[in-house]
């Protein structure tokens, strides 16, 4: 609805004829401005990933390339070795993709339960139990390492994905409660209520009245924790190690302390795979990323 | 009556069968250490090599990036009760970890193989801290060297400085020609390593009280004071990018003669020889200056503890490696590809590939001990508690990045720094 | 699981029914509990043990807030949070609501403005630091690239200046999440009342001026919803500084993040790294308890508007 009524104004299609070239040249100078600065380190990454080594050294990573060549992507992919592994960082992004896919689906999945649940079903201390759910959002990543190794470790867990889906599914329930019981909170009562009156329960509400309106809200869920995890570091670096790390903690050791020259070209390449899927995400899921959060995740 | 017969029958079964299970144990073992990358990741494939040629399964987690995410991962590893068989630690760690008893005892072998007798024996008090062997080391490194660019000190028609003064003169001059006097990558560790020289070079005794012994005094005193106005010159002779830059982007500058000097440790001939850089030709190595002639050396050490394991097999591997880590061929192949020195004292250096530079940090090392000059590295960890050498890296990095700071303003930090971990 | 006395099976199933709700939240209240409660103790009570090297639960006392905070890297790093903290939700907040205000003239090609913007937020910041450290160092980025083309004298240092590179950071934090910020304005702006701005307009009121005197304060809560998702970000930061600046040049960029890790992790402090971990939550403490204040007014206040 505001957004028909929105269509009804044309904001630079107002005033004086010069006045609205004036306008309009402001408007999109200003856009094509920051449109360069945002884009301006996808582009020298991309450049870079072509560019010879000897080449990047000597001129820096911001200069018209010479020597093309596309097996640089080749060797982060599948090439280069670390703690004596050579694989590239296809294996990481393996264990990545093992992680993020059923923490992501798994905290998505509680949230939106719960988020049903302490939204429209109130009862005694639910403001409390929602308070608790959501402080787990704030709570560093460095103060909770050593409990969560004790607890892997007790668990059987330490080192091993399902350990790290663990943490990050405990951890990310805390988000996605937090979006999904801000956005049913608008769902109107008189529905529930309605439904409850015909005999319905907790579940055939869900599926029958919550499920149908949630899709907004799982892709905001499903976009903000598969970047989140995907992108984590420390968990994955302290939680796991060898062949069983995820891919940021392979792009840190790649282009970590080590000896020797720092392969920039074969560095940007692997940055751009780790970097990869979440754009995917981005791009195909952006649009309704903006709708959900605004119609209630983050109020 | 019966019952408890019967317990003791299965006791001894269970017993017999844990003596059959040691006896076949296989024996394997998972070592972290942090060298993911490059020359170190190739030195350590060598030791994966030779432990599994000697009949062990081989396993390593390389830990990423910095220090404090290996010993992190240490720390939660043992947190989980998982400790690994075989972790890369130094100096007074080992201590401390030793003190907690997380440590396994190597004496057995030590005794069997006579490590006491070919350790360079400022080593063995760091592996065995509480008398009993619970350290292999790998090797020995050298952290005092001066690289220099023979191109700008023969243009220039400047020698090797020896002292200080020698070092300032040479850089004023240096300067004054357009070349960058000292490549150098600022971070906490790189600033600690030069400052280590420094303090050295001015008055080996003052090093010994204040880095080794943690002695506030003698952070206080006027020695200490001259050797952060030393340091505060030296920064002055560096050039405006040092923010950000690798060690191995410093010591490209020097060997390609952009800058004239560059002081490492000896981990630089390595990446150095790899990078296709010639000794004698691309760079000189020199001892950094002394104020007080003769032979020093700063010493620092790889070294491999062994944490408690309770599967037999891992048990065995601990000895296998540790007599693997101990073997000289070893010794030789890993120092060889490190640019160190053995840890044993009976290799021979002039075969196996070593460099000049190596052979030369060998024979200094002997002087050294015999002039009662070596020291061990406060920046690399083989002196004090993490704690103290973390606060006092703190108070030297300040000192590089700040000129605000004067050197009697940064004694006195240093010593306060130290007062406060207490 | 609720206890009945007399079981007849309707009346257990129905007891169930009534409690479904409490028990599909029991799993997470449960792993809650563990790691909001359990933990959060757990630090607290290590941040007054003797804990060095392993966690040791024997008391040790408050030393440890004494010694970090006479420590000079952890005071920068605690200032260096709140200066960081407000640059960065403000410089977001601002150039996310310009963008959003841009956008919102009616121009072409909306969704590409809107992705362009949008996609820093899907990079992680271990990327985004490497990538603009690569950028703003003077010998591999912008200032080598100018001395290259021929502009000498063109200096461009600020990650390597101690005064400057704090920020670096901060830009790059904005760079990061402006996006965001300019979505949910966006969005905001999309649903004020376009009558509300033609009344504003036939009432001569040039643009700027309409934006803000009429639209921005009536999406005001949008604003601090973005701002308490950028705090949290900021008070977490970790990946990025260490990445773009490893907290140097000496300590300028130190966060207080990266003290719990180093002490915890690299120095065997563990009971002064969780004390710093405690002052981080106190940090949060101070701006959650007005927001959580503020929200419960709010909802007060509609419930006695709808009642």
């Amino acid at each position: 609805m505001a957004e028909a009524t929105h269509e009804a104004f044309d904001p630079l299609a107002t005033g004086s004829r010069r006045r609205q070239i004036r306008a309009k040249a402001t408007v999109y100078g200003l856009l094509l401005f920051f449109a360069l600065l945002y884009l301006s380190p996808l582009f020298i990454i991309v450049m870079n990933t072509f560019r010879p080594l000897e080449e990047i050294v000597r001129e820096g990573f911001i200069s018209v390339p010479g020597l093309l060549s596309s097996q640089y992507w080749l060797e982060a992919w599948s090439g280069f070795c670390l703690g004596g592994t050579c694989e590239g960082v296809s294996p990481y992004f393996t264990n990545t993709l093992l992680m993020t896919v059923p923490a992501t689906i798994l905290s998505t999945a509680f949230g939106v339960v719960n988020g049903y649940a302490l939204s429209k079903w109130r009862f005694k201390y639910d403001t409390w139990v929602f308070g608790l759910i959501t402080l787990g959002v704030f709570l560093p990543a460095q103060m909770t390492l050593l409990p969560w190794a004790f607890v892997l470790g007790k668990l059987g867990l330490a080192n091993t994905i399902g350990g790290l889906v663990l943490v990050h599914t405990v951890q990310g329930v805390s988000f996605t409660t937090l979006f999904c019981r801000n956005y049913f909170v608008a769902v109107p009562d008189d529905l529930i209520k309605a439904a409850r009156i015909d005999g319905a329960g907790f579940w055939r509400i869900f599926r029958r009245i919550i499920l149908p309106l949630s899709p907004p809200i799982l892709i905001v869920c499903v976009i903000w924790q598969f970047t989140g995890i995907w992108n984590e570091f420390l968990y994955g670096t302290v939680l796991t190690s060898g062949t069983n790390q995820p891919i940021t903690s392979a792009i840190v050791a790649f282009s970590g302390s080590g000896t020797g020259q720092r392969h920039y070209n074969v560095e940007a390449a692997a940055v751009i795979f780790a970097a990869l899927p979440p754009l995917f995400i981005y791009l195909i899921g952006g649009k309704y990323f903006v709708r959900g959060l605004t119609s209630g995740a983050v109020k | 009556m019966k019952n408890s017969k019967t317990h003791l029958m299965g006791a001894s079964v269970v017993a017999m069968v844990a003596v059959a299970t040691t006896a076949a144990a296989e024996p394997r073992t998972n070592m972290m250490h942090q060298w993911a990358q490059g020359s170190e990741a190739a030195a350590i494939a060598t030791l994966g090599e030779m432990y599994e040629a000697a009949g062990g399964i081989w396993e390593q987690t390389a830990i990423s990036g910095h220090t404090s995410n290996t010993l992190a991962k240490l720390r939660s590893d043992v947190v989980a009760g998982i400790a690994p068989a075989a972790v890369q630690l130094k100096g007074p760690e080992i201590a401390e970890w030793d003190s907690i008893g997380a440590t396994a005892n190597l004496d057995e072998l030590a005794a069997a193989e006579g490590w006491d007798d070919v350790v360079a024996p400022e080593l063995t008090s760091v592996m065995k801290p509480a008398g009993s062997w619970v350290a292999a080391p790998m090797n020995i490194h050298r952290v005092n060297w001066l690289y220099s660019s023979p191109a700008i000190l023969d243009e220039l028609g400047l020698d090797i400085p020896v002292t200080w003064d020698d070092f300032n003169a040479a850089c004023d001059a240096i300067q004054a020609a357009g070349y960058v006097c000292l490549a150098h990558g600022a971070a906490d560790w790189s600033d600690a390593t030069t400052f280590d020289s420094v303090v050295y070079g001015m008055d080996a005794d003052l090093y010994r009280a204040a880095f080794q012994e943690a002695d506030v005094d003698a952070m206080r005193s006027q020695g200490m004071i001259d050797s952060f106005a030393q340091l505060r010159r030296m920064v002055g002779y560096m050039d405006d990018g040092i923010n950000g830059r690798s060690w191995e982007q410093s010591m490209t500058m020097t060997m390609t003669g952009e800058a004239a000097f560059f002081m490492m440790g000896d981990w630089t001939v390595a990446s150095a020889n790899l990078a296709g850089f010639e000794e004698g030709v691309d760079y000189n190595c020199n001892q950094t200056p002394v104020n007080w002639g003769g032979n020093g050396f700063i010493l620092n050490s790889d070294s491999v503890v062994f944490f408690n394991q309770t599967d037999p097999d891992y048990i065995e591997g601990q000895q296998l490696l540790a007599s693997t880590i101990m073997s000289p061929e070893f010794q030789v192949v890993f120092n060889v590809a490190k640019g160190s020195i053995p840890a044993r004292t009976d290799v021979d250096l002039s075969v196996g590939g070593f460099t000049q530079c190596q052979q030369q940090g060998l024979v200094d090392l002997t002087a050294s001990v015999e002039e009662g000059t070596l020291v061990r590295s406060m920046a690399h960890n083989m002196t004090v508690l993490q704690k103290y050498r973390g606060a006092m890296m703190e108070v030297i990095t300040e000192f590089v990045a700040d000129d605000s700071i004067t050197p009697e303003e940064a004694a006195e930090q240093l010593a306060e720094a130290v007062e406060l971990q207490d | 699981m609720p206890e009945n006395t007399t079981p007849t099976r309707a009346s257990w199933w129905q007891k169930l029914t009534d409690w479904t709700p409490q028990l599909v939240l029991l799993p997470t209240l449960f792993a809650a509990a563990i790691y909001v409660v359990l933990f959060s103790l757990w630090t607290l009570w290590i941040s007054v043990s003797q804990s060095t090297l392993l966690p040791n639960m024997a008391y040790g006392g408050f030393g440890e807030y004494a010694a970090l905070w006479q420590s000079k890297r952890w005071t920068v790093a605690y200032q260096n949070l709140f200066l960081f903290g407000t640059l960065y939700v403000l410089g977001s907040l601002f150039v996310g609501t310009l963008l959003a205000i841009l956008i919102d003239q009616r121009v072409k090609f909306e969704a590409m403005w809107r992705t362009i913007f949008l996609y820093p937020l899907a990079i992680s910041f271990i990327v985004t630091g490497t990538v603009w450290r690569w950028i703003f160092h003077p010998q591999t980025g912008v200032e080598k690239a100018l001395n290259d083309v021929g502009w000498l004298s063109a200096q461009f240092d600020w990650i390597t200046d101690r005064d400057m590179a704090l920020y670096v950071v901060v830009f790059t934090g904005i760079w990061h999440a402006s996006g965001f910020a300019m979505a949910l304005i966006l969005a905001g702006l999309r649903s004020v009342d376009g009558d509300l701005v033609k009344a504003a307009q036939i009432d001569g009121a040039s643009m700027p001026r309409i934006y803000r005197r009429v639209v921005l304060p009536t999406i005001w809560p949008i604003f601090v919803a973005v701002t308490v998702v950028l705090l949290q970000f900021a008070i977490k930061t970790y990946d990025l500084v260490v990445a773009l600046t490893q907290g140097g040049p000496g300590v300028a960029t130190t966060v207080p993040a990266i003290v719990v890790y180093d002490l915890m992790f690299e120095r065997g402090q563990i009971a002064q790294g969780a004390a710093a971990a405690v002052m981080i939550l106190v940090g949060l403490a101070i701006v959650l308890i007005p927001y959580v204040l503020w929200t419960g007014w709010r909802a007060r206040k509609e419930g006695q508007n709808h009642g």
